[in-house]
């Protein structure tokens, strides 16, 4: 009788419980939205909304809705103006003058004056602050003896007036205009900074079309349209970015309507292709990147030119692209992205295994062991082994050492690897900043020089490249340097990866720009 | 409490400053001057000897401060704060799923030794440890998300966001629990106290509840504390599928990028948090077995 009734009650408990859990599923939707918003994905929370701390694309896309600096690039990568309306260079290319627009507000309402840009750039330059940007800055005229201290102001960033500001170089630098485009240059409230102290990262106050209105970490973050934008309105009603770490659940997302916008997973490149529903909707951009392999130039192996032309002739580069990569980025011809050069491609070193033999035999690589250094990145070490076996058939044995991200960098800036396999990503739209970075020989190691490569005359045609403000005649010095550098073979160009994107029908308008800061988020709509 | 406590400190402190890499190379970005990484380097510390790293996060903690991540710059005890009781929700949850179904499904499997049902529960009990979580995880969500548009695939909130992940962390637990439960059960029903039990006319399902079931707790019970407080300190596989914002995503990524405040604040807490919960099954088994109120341990 009792086992009766025990049997009994057990199965009313579960009975009910299937019930309340039927129940609750049927209240429940897959449907995430917040009405009006445009939804994009984040593959990670971006560390920090303060300007001057930025250093990553998805932190400076953010940024780019929320803040504004004296320039802008517009869609065509050329210097517009922002919130400068106009500004004059001196003839020989070292004072900036910029008149500022008088109707600017920053999102608590207080008017921008050209004080606000000198506390902005100097903060970032602030011997007791940390930014990592004040590269940015550094040849403006007293800008170094601030940073150590001995100044108690920049004296090269002069307020002329409440709506002329002044920037004097210590030599003429023709992308300035491009380096006050970056994130680093947006202009900051100086009350609002000193008010929310290290968290004005997560309470950002700026001038942009867009401003902060939620930031739950690691899960979503919301940006609500700022009606008072002294540029236009944008057609959303915000942007509501999703922190989403795995390409799949993204790719989920995408498809129940939940996120207008992905940046297309490659695994899920071919599906979506090949699917007459998105087959349309999916648009590509060549970014401005630069994949390669780079050489350390300055111990053995590498030291030795003929080592690193045999290994730029043991692989084809071309059918890495078309096969294991499926097209996705054009093929490079050397460091500077197709978009940027206008001058004539270099011709880098062709595949040929026979040559690669004998260059090998000839520079006394054979029976060394390679070590190859690539991050822990699925991608990289599928690139890396496929680069491995095009090796191995040369008769080189290479062992890849694959390090997560921070060791790695470590590893490279101290010059620990033979070999490695890395990308570079511009941070203003000129070739300068393919060249003078990664090849000149003032920036070896953590400074963007990971090769260690070393050519006198490259770093004079850099340099001179960099004082010239005539873009033809600036051309000249870049290509001569470039085709020197594609010569030297201190890295493998590989490619120039592209971006791909994959939209709802319903967004419009909706464009892949090739560098984070052009994109204002005025334009999509619905 | 104190011993335990430097303990933890000295080797949460230790082991993190063994850790190959330099975060400084990650808060700088791809490129910066020598000079920019020393200052860094100074700001946060890192230029000092590991004695007075130390000494200075101890005086942080005496302070009750785990420090500010070197990325973001947040307070990380705020950010645990906020990390902590989600997967403290998702925790419970998919215990008040597991701990049931694995106790039901392996006493069933235990009294039906032998026979189909109990050839069936073992082979999913072996699936369910078996399968990896990224696997079962998106699969589900592919069911119930993108085919019968139930749930929501990621994100983190209410209940509805809690039902994926919760199912998908508690299936390895269920197999384990079946696995245990069944063992135990299939020991004690062979004691002679059972047999007793039975010849003094005790019905079967009072038998079953009381003195099987009861017995074959205590280890039960010791499972269901160590996977809490595993799911605790993190369920970092399940967390990152469904974009679940708690601890284990949270130190995960303080790992990667070598942000040591983070790393130390997560594993001081999840220390604290493994003793604790450890702390709490003692307390249970004081109730469920009288034999360890009078003699400890000894049987």
């Amino acid at each position: 009788m009792l086992e009766q009734s025990i049997r009994a009650e057990t199965k009313l408990v579960i009975a009910v419980t299937i019930l309340f859990f039927l129940l609750l599923l049927a209240s429940c939707s897959s449907r995430d939205r917040v009405e009006g918003f445009i939804h994009f994905r984040l593959n990670y929370n971006p560390s920090t909304l303060d300007p001057a701390y930025i250093v990553d694309v998805t932190g400076g896309n953010i940024a780019a809705k929320l803040f504004n600096g004296l320039v802008r690039l517009d869609e065509h990568l050329a210097v517009v103006s922002d919130i400068a309306e106009s500004w004059e260079i001196s003839p020989d290319g070292t004072i900036y003058t910029f008149r500022i627009k008088s109707d600017v507000k920053f999102t608590n309402n207080r008017k921008v004056i050209a004080s606000d840009f000198k506390y902005s750039f100097e903060r970032i330059l602030d011997p007791r602050g940390k930014s990592p940007n004040t590269w940015v800055f550094e040849k403006v005229v007293g800008a170094k003896a601030y940073m150590r201290g001995a100044a108690t102001e920049v004296s090269g960033i002069v307020v002329r007036d409440p709506h002329t500001l002044q920037i004097i170089l210590e030599m003429p630098f023709s992308p300035f205009l491009n380096l006050l485009s970056m994130t680093a240059a947006y202009v900051v409230p100086k009350e609002e900074v000193e008010r929310w102290g290290d968290d004005f990262s997560t309470h950002p106050v700026g001038t942009g079309p867009f401003v902060l209105r939620e930031w739950r970490h690691n899960n979503r973050l919301l940006l609500g349209k700022n009606d008072h934008y002294f540029a236009g309105e944008a057609r959303v009603e915000g942007i509501c970015y999703r922190v989403i770490p795995e390409d799949l659940t993204a790719v989920t997302e995408f498809e129940l309507g939940n996120l207008d916008v992905i940046s297309l997973p490659a695994s899920e490149l071919r599906r979506f292709k090949f699917s007459n529903k998105w087959k349309d909707l999916i648009a590509s951009r060549e970014g401005l990147n630069s994949y390669y392999l780079g050489f350390n130039c300055f111990r053995p192996p590498f030291n030795d030119p003929l080592a690193r032309k045999a290994i730029s002739q043991a692989i084809d580069r071309r059918k890495i692209l078309e096969t294991y990569y499926e097209k996705r980025g054009g093929l490079a011809h050397g460091p500077v992205p197709e978009t940027l050069r206008s001058w004539p491609p270099p011709e880098p070193p062709r595949y040929d295994p026979e040559t690669a033999n004998e260059l090998i035999r000839r520079s006394g690589l054979q029976g060394r062991t390679i070590q190859f250094y690539i991050t822990a990145d699925q991608e990289v070490a599928d690139i890396a082994e496929i680069i491995q076996s095009y090796l191995k058939i040369a008769g080189l044995s290479v062992a890849i050492k694959q390090l997560e991200w921070s060791s790695y960098k470590a590893a490279l800036n101290k010059g620990e690897a033979d070999m490695f396999w890395i990308s570079w990503w511009a941070d203003y739209p000129d070739p300068e900043n393919f060249l003078f970075p990664l090849f000149h020989s003032s920036n070896h190691g953590p400074s963007g020089n990971r090769t260690w490569y070393t050519n006198k005359t490259v770093d004079e045609l850099i340099e001179k490249g960099q004082r010239l403000t005539i873009r033809s005649a600036r051309s000249s010095y870049y290509g001569n340097a470039e085709q020197i550098i594609v010569n030297d073979v201190p890295s493998v160009f590989f490619w120039h990866k592209a971006d791909i994107t994959l939209r709802q029908p319903t967004v419009r308008n909706y464009e892949i720009y090739p560098i984070y800061s052009v994109d204002k988020g005025l334009e999509v709509s619905f | 409490m104190i011993p335990l406590l430097v303990g933890i400190t000295t080797i949460t402190f230790s082991l993190t400053k063994a850790l190959p890499g330099d975060p400084v190379y990650s808060i700088v970005g791809e490129r910066s001057s020598p000079e920019i990484i020393e200052k860094i380097r100074k700001e946060i510390g890192a230029d000092k000897g590991v004695v007075r790293q130390y000494a200075g996060y101890v005086t942080l903690l005496v302070q009750g401060e785990l420090g500010r991540s070197y990325f973001t710059g947040r307070r990380v005890i705020d950010d645990i704060g906020v990390k902590l009781p989600n997967t403290m929700r998702l925790a419970c949850a998919s215990m008040i799923i597991a701990a049931p179904l694995g106790i039901l499904f392996g006493f069933l499997s235990a009294k039906k030794r032998g026979k189909f049902t109990d050839r069936v529960i073992t082979l999913l009990s072996i699936s369910g440890i078996s399968v990896p979580v990224f696997w079962s995880g998106l699969v589900l969500m592919l069911f119930f998300s993108l085919r019968l548009r139930l749930l929501p695939p990621s994100g983190t909130g209410g209940m509805q966001y809690l039902f994926l992940p919760a199912i998908t962390l508690s299936l390895p637990a269920i197999a384990t629990l079946v696995r245990v439960t069944r063992v135990m059960v299939i020991d004690i029903m062979d004691m002679p106290f059972i047999r007793t039990a039975r010849a003094k006319g005790i019905p079967e399902a009072g038998v079953s509840m009381v003195h099987i079931l009861k017995n074959a707790l205590i280890p039960v019970i010791t499972v269901i504390g160590l996977e809490f407080a595993s799911y605790l300190n993190g369920a970092v596989l399940t967390e990152t599928i469904f974009g679940w914002d708690g601890i284990g995503r949270y130190a995960m990524e303080g790992i990667i990028k070598r942000d040591y405040p983070v790393i130390m604040g997560c594993l001081l807490v999840g220390t604290l948090v493994f003793v604790f919960i450890n702390l709490i099954v003692d307390v249970i088994y004081h109730y469920v077995d009288p034999r360890v109120r009078v003699h400890g341990t000894d049987r």
